[in-house]
């Protein structure tokens, strides 16, 4: 009996032990929710456009060494994959692209969130007409790089209160061409937009005798070295995705669409089964210009293959010309032609 | 009167007919700890200072020494692992004097700190899935030493895996039935319940099967073999957790045959090393045992150790040496302030059985076990989609993916270097460590239709096992030379594989669709999806509730029937044993949910459409790729053959040598390419054989123990399986290696020895080894989310060796150091204990992958092979050498000659050496966007440490 009781008691010891959630340093019991993050509030010093401005002539990126506080509502999202590591800001005078470099940003920023942004440290350059954020980059091979390290953007970058989301311009044809005129610092570039009455075709490429156009670049090597690319431009190839997901591409490529396509150096032939075979075997995800018409302006609608809608199909309607669209996203230029880059397919409206 | 009582009658008349002749003296030795009986324990009879003779006990303990003149004499008994006992005998009037049951009590450093030992059986726990292949009790003077002062570098016994190590409970095989693994888990925390225990070593042949090269060791588990009386124990360290409390009940047979066990025991907190690492474990037996007449036996037994423990993670030693800490572990950060770790092993997982013994005379026995494991096995883990990477050492995150001096490695900004730098140096906690707060705000700010879909959780890997096994053994004795064993084992296993949500992190709900198949099918509806029959039904992916299936969900199905005999024939001091056995294991997949990636066919066997596409796929043959429903079944013919050879001689020597074959079916978790997905089995698969020698010398006389061994083992055929992301093709791969095989050549030496000082003994041990591979295996390549073949069969050509200035380099199997060696002083004195030794390690290698040791992997993308590139991606790593020193010290005190209380104290790696590598793993990614586009690099392997200065203090009373 008195054996019962020492066990007894030892066993209501265990007890106690046990339910005594917080008698060591580990926390193994329930855990309480944290609630979301603070907000930020700052009261910028430079407006979006006031920084473009210290871009002052091209190759020569700007490293940031005054105390400039940006701010402005998020209008990117990457929800989708065609934006990549990078987030868009907006204030009354224009947007800017910020170079943060993680992916799934749209979990931390949300559209019309408050984002300010110390730009002290930092360097603005310019990616074929577009100026954005981002940071030095020692090896020149771009002005400026990607932020990529959390402890640099949470030093550099803060979040802000929730607001409505920016309202998209309606930009007319003349907008473009002025915008066009005044390549990199026009402050359409990098904002919200929407263009209408886009027509399926194409007049200004350099490469081009084909009214329908598109424009793709395909690695012939895993090494991507520039002899070995194809261009994919100067007609449509058939190709009526918005852009080429691995397995589009090689569905297109094995369909033969591409069979005219051959390397810069001559030397890769897609017609040659073999080399087709090859590009299977090396196949990716490719990103795909589509190319419209707004009056005589051409817009290149450029839509990145790791997009979830990248193998969405166009519409048939637009690409026979019976139907016209309406875009909405953000606007950019790359080497002096207008480029569009959708946020998702809800920027799409078929008329 | 029956045939049978005449003959037991004429039998014992022939007995006494002998035994009147001349004095004598018999008996039985007994282990006074569990009173197991004690074979090969050398009795000396004195006459004063003069030896009258020597004998030697059986298998069961029994001793008899015949023509002994009248008078008083003294018996001196020496068993390995034994403290030296002595005993007076008085030999009267001619008769043989029955000494009935001689106790001896194990070496007096074993019987002290065996419950402190016992703790380290807990690091099954701590993140990898090793168990110490040493046994404990095994009453040899090798493995003795090598359990206590080996383990905490995770020393193998002659560097086998500890899968090859057969443990068995009440007399059936509990090796995991899908990996082989030992089930030490299983009763982790009931140390006192496991104690009594039976043990082989190497290719030795046991009472409870054939066994295979590395020994096999029976837990009894039955109550009555659980030592009587109450124990409660008190035990805190600082390398595994802060409390242990343990409580043990055993009522001894009472009158009408009845004896009863209790035990329960909790462990609970954290330790001093491991940041994140805790336990909050319990455990709990209950077994109650009726016996008729000891001609029949029934016992039921039923215990469990449920709990929860962090687990803890190797990292690369560039985040060790940012955080200046080789204990730093990954796997916890903050919520709320709070310490919360990422990865929990959950388990209940309860084993009952039922043991029937029949023992109706003294040369016949027989056992009968029916034995189910059921219950759940959880190992939680991050999940997340379309979301950053939430692990703090995830390679992105550290400052060398930002710089690294060679240019080639194309990372040269130093700037952003020195920015993550700081953050780690500066034990930035949302750098360092998980940021839990940060994934609940994700999750509570991603409003749906449906409400908040989480983008990271907690998922619960779940391996839920349903084994049922039944096992019968006998022993017969025909005549004093001959002993004839034999049994009959079955186990049927059904063990689902599922993942379970765990906790939704502050979201409403989680979707399930396989994030990896989005990566090449964004745009496919049906591909993405993990529950392709749910998509269909209703249109959409299904949501995950917390406590709900999601991911994959599949059964192992495994049968095993096997049968054995082995004969054993004795004469004079010559001993042969020789078994075999023959059995079938047979095992296959069975899918419960049909993934998008391989819809496989219909009920009737047409194939699987969507908005009027075919989506079902196909393999190179023609054959649909299916992941739902039942797989093909693999059939293996298992067999063994040992033979076991020992001769004695006069003066406590013993010389023997073992042989063993074995040719056993490879594991269900080796054998599909990828069984979460799909049903296909590895191609072509066929046993492990391996072919194990040694020979011994064991010498134990006058408080000297010895044993040498020698042996030599060849494993061959070995497969293995693992799906990793594989850089060369941007996506994960499923791997398959096959015809790997090794060669395990070594010695052991275990020697205590007396000194001149009473009660100081040397106590030392070595194991030298040689465990290497001796094949270059093929590798079959698929990509994960198609099943396309990206290499087939190709030759690893520099896993078993590279070449390097002109030499071949060998390829060592990892997970130990193949040379072990420790000498220590032992001194025992009115119950009092010290024991003080230094130990040495060497020779410990890296975990390899094959990945790397093959020709596209060393050739690099220019496809050109240089030597400097065979060495860089081939060469493996050797630990350094460390050197440790241990102290124990203990005592215990009689209360009223009924109350036995005592302490002992452990410490252990007394000059706190932080830099012992215990472990570690090659990682199988590379870097291949590199500035020359001429080679690749590997990314940084892996490491676990050894905890620096730790103690054990434990506290005991029985009664």
């Amino acid at each position: 009996m008195k054996k019962s009781i020492y066990f007894a008691a030892v066993a209501l010891l265990a007890a106690f032990f046990s339910s005594c959630e917080e008698w060591d340093p580990v926390f193994t019991g329930k855990y309480e929710d944290p609630g979301t993050y603070e907000a930020v509030t700052k009261t910028p010093n430079t407006t979006i456009a006031e920084l473009k401005a210290l871009y002052t002539k091209t190759g020569e990126p700007v490293k940031i060494d005054r105390d400039i506080l940006i701010g402005g509502r998020v209008i990117s999202e990457d929800r989708s994959g065609n934006i990549y590591r990078s987030l868009y800001i907006q204030d009354d005078t224009g947007a800017i692209e910020i170079k943060l470099g993680k992916s799934g940003l749209y979990n931390d920023y949300k559209p019309g969130q408050w984002v300010y942004v110390d730009c002290s440290g930092l360097s603005l350059g310019n990616y074929s007409g577009m100026l954005q954020l981002g940071f030095q980059d020692p090896t020149g091979e771009y002005e400026t790089t990607y932020l990529d390290v959390d402890y640099l953007i949470r030093a550099h970058v803060f979040r802000g209160q929730m607001d409505a989301p920016v309202t998209p311009a309606v930009l007319t044809e003349n907008d473009l061409k002025t915008a066009l005129r005044n390549i990199p610092k026009d402050p359409r570039f990098g904002t919200l937009v929407t263009l209408k009455g886009l027509r399926y075709g194409c007049n200004e490429s350099q490469y081009s005798t084909a009214t329908q156009c598109i424009f793709c670049l395909i690695y012939g090597d895993a090494e991507h070295s520039k002899e070995k690319r194809i261009f994919l431009s100067d007609g449509t190839y058939g190709v009526t995705t918005w852009a080429m997901s691995k397995p589009g591409f090689i569905r297109y490529l094995m369909a033969g669409n591409f069979d005219t396509g051959v390397s810069q150096d001559g030397t890769l032939k897609i017609s040659n089964p073999a080399v087709k075979e090859w590009l299977k075997a090396l196949a990716s995800a490719y990103a795909v210009s589509q190319y419209f018409l707004m009056g005589d302006t051409e817009v290149q609608v450029r839509t990145s293959g790791y997009a979830r809608f990248a193998d969405t199909q166009i519409d048939p309607a637009v690409l026979d010309g019976t139907a016209t669209l309406d875009i909405t996203g953000i606007l950019s230029t790359y080497n002096g032609a207008i480029q569009f880059t959708l946020l998702d397919l809800d920027g799409v409206k078929v008329h | 009167m029956t045939r049978k009582t005449a003959l037991t009658l004429l039998s014992l008349l022939f007995c006494l007919a002998l035994s009147a002749q001349t004095g004598g003296v018999k008996g039985t030795v007994i282990n006074r700890s569990d009173r197991s009986p004690v074979a090969d324990a050398v009795l000396t009879l004195y006459s004063g200072a003069a030896r009258i003779g020597t004998v030697t006990s059986d298998a069961k303990g029994n001793f008899q020494i015949d023509a002994l003149a009248d008078g008083m004499y003294d018996l001196v008994i020496d068993a390995p692992g034994f403290m030296q006992t002595r005993v007076n005998v008085t030999v009267n009037d001619g008769y043989v004097k029955n000494m009935f049951n001689i106790s001896v009590s194990p070496a007096a450093s074993l019987q002290e700190v065996d419950d402190a030992s016992f703790a380290d059986f807990d690091f099954d726990g701590l993140g990898y899935d090793d168990t110490p292949t040493i046994l404990y009790g095994q009453n040899d003077v090798f493995n003795e030493t090598a359990s206590y002062n080996f383990s905490s570098v995770r020393f193998k016994a002659r560097g086998y895996a500890s899968e090859s190590q057969d443990v068995f409970l009440a007399g059936v095989k509990m090796n995991d039935a899908m990996t082989g693994y030992t089930p030490y888990s299983l009763w982790s925390g009931l140390n006192e319940i496991v104690r009594s225990q039976d043990a082989t070593i190497g290719s030795e042949l046991s009472d409870y099967g054939i066994g295979g090269y590395n020994g096999l060791v029976n837990i009894f588990a039955t109550p009555s073999k659980v030592r009587s009386g109450t124990r409660f124990s008190l035990l805190t360290n600082s390398a595994f957790y802060r409390l242990r409390i343990m409580g043990t009940y055993a009522v001894p047979e009472n009158d009408k045959g009845w004896s009863y066990t209790f035990s329960a025991s909790a462990r609970l907190g954290g330790n001093d090393w491991v940041q994140g690492v805790y336990y909050r474990s319990f455990a709990y037996y209950a077994g109650v045992e009726k016996n008729w007449n000891d001609r029949h036996r029934l016992a039921l037994v039923s215990f469990a150790a449920p709990g929860t423990r962090g687990a803890q993670n190797g990292s690369t030693q560039e985040v060790y040496d940012l955080m200046g800490d080789n204990m730093y572990n990954s796997n916890w950060g903050y919520q709320n302030g709070k310490v919360r770790n990422a990865r929990n092993r959950i388990t209940f997982e309860p084993v009952t059985f039922l043991k029937y013994d029949f023992a109706p005379s003294n040369t016949f026995s027989a056992a009968a076990t029916l034995l189910f494991r059921g219950g759940k096995n959880g190992y939680t883990a991050l999940d997340w989609y379309d979301a950053p990477d939430p692990r703090p050492d995830y390679y992105r995150n550290l400052p060398s993916y930002f710089y690294v001096e060679n240019k080639d490695y194309n990372r040269q900004n130093y700037a952003k270097y020195m920015w993550a730098r700081e953050a780690w140096e500066t034990r930035d906690p949302t750098t360092a460590h998980i940021n839990w707060d940060r994934l609940y705000d994700v999750n509570a700010r991603n409003p749906q239709e449906y409400g908040n879909r989480s983008k990271y959780v907690l998922e619960e890997r779940r391996t839920d096992q349903r084994d049922l096994n039944f096992a019968a053994n006998f022993k017969w004795m025909p005549d004093t030379r001959w002993t004839l064993k034999g049994g009959l084992n079955a186990k049927v296993n059904r063990t689902e594989y599922y993942k379970v949500l765990n906790d939704l992190l502050g979201g409403d709900y989680f979707l399930n669709i396989d994030q990896f198949a989005e990566r090449d099918y964004s745009s496919s509806a049906t591909m993405i999806q993990n529950d392709l029959d749910y998509f269909l039904r209703h249109g959409e992916a299904q949501r995950i509730h917390e406590g709900g299936k999601y991911g994959y969900d599949y059964y192992a199905h495994v049968f095993k029937q096997e049968g054995w005999a082995s004969a054993g024939f004795t004469r004079g001091a010559f001993q042969a044993v020789m078994g075999g056995r023959v059995g079938h294991t047979g095992f296959w997949r069975e899918g419960l949910v049909r993934k998008g990636l391989f819809p496989g066919l219909d009920a009737d066997g047409k194939p699987i459409s969507y908005q009027g596409q075919v989506i079902t796929t196909y393999d190179a043959g023609g054959k649909a790729i299916t992941s739902y429903g039942n797989s093909e079944k693999a059939n293996f013919l298992t067999y063994a053959g040992k033979l076991n050879l020992s001769y004695s001689i006069e003066g406590g020597h013993r010389i023997f040598a073992d042989l063993g074959y074995s040719s056993e079916a490879p594991y269900f978790d080796k054998a599909f390419v990828a069984p979460r997905t799909r049903n296909t089995l590895i191609r072509d698969l066929s046993n492990v054989k391996s072919l194990s020698a040694d020979l011994n010398y064991i010498y134990s006389n006058s408080g000297y123990n010895l044993r040498l061994t020698g042996f030599y083992t060849t494993i061959q055929d070995q497969t293995d399986v693992m799906s990793v992301y594989y850089d060369l093709q941007n996506s994960f791969g499923n791997f398959a290696l096959r015809g790997i095989d090794e060669r395990h050549v070594g010695m052991e030496l275990g020697f205590e020895a007396p000194t001149p000082l009473s009660g100081l003994s040397l106590i030392g041990a070595i194991a030298y080894g040689d465990y290497i591979y001796t094949s270059n295996p093929t590798m079959t390549a698929t990509i994960d989310n198609s099943a396309e073949v990206i290499f087939d069969n190709i030759l690893v050509p520099y896993w078993m060796s590279h070449p390097e200035n002109g030499k071949n380099v060998k390829h060592y199997v990892s997970g130990t150091p193949q040379f072990a060696g420790s000498l220590g002083l032992s001194y025992f004195y009115n119950y009092w204990f010290i024991d003080a030794d230094v130990s040495y390690f060497a020779k410990s290698y890296l975990d390899m992958t094959p990945i790397r040791r093959t020709d596209a992997a060393t050739a690099g993308p220019d496809g050109l092979v240089t030597a400097e590139e065979i060495v860089d991606m081939a060469r493996q790593e050797r630990f350094d050498p460390a050197f440790l020193v241990n102290f124990s010290i203990g005592k215990s005190w009689y209360l009223q000659r009924k109350y036995q209380f005592g302490f002992s104290l452990n410490v252990k790696n007394i000059l706190n050496n932080r830099n012992v590598k215990t472990g570690g793993y090659e990682q199988t990614r590379m870097v291949d966007n590199t500035v020359s586009h001429t080679r690749y690099y590997n990314f940084d392997p892996k490491y676990f440490y050894m905890p620096g200065f730790n103690y054990m203090l434990n506290l005991y009373f029985r009664f």
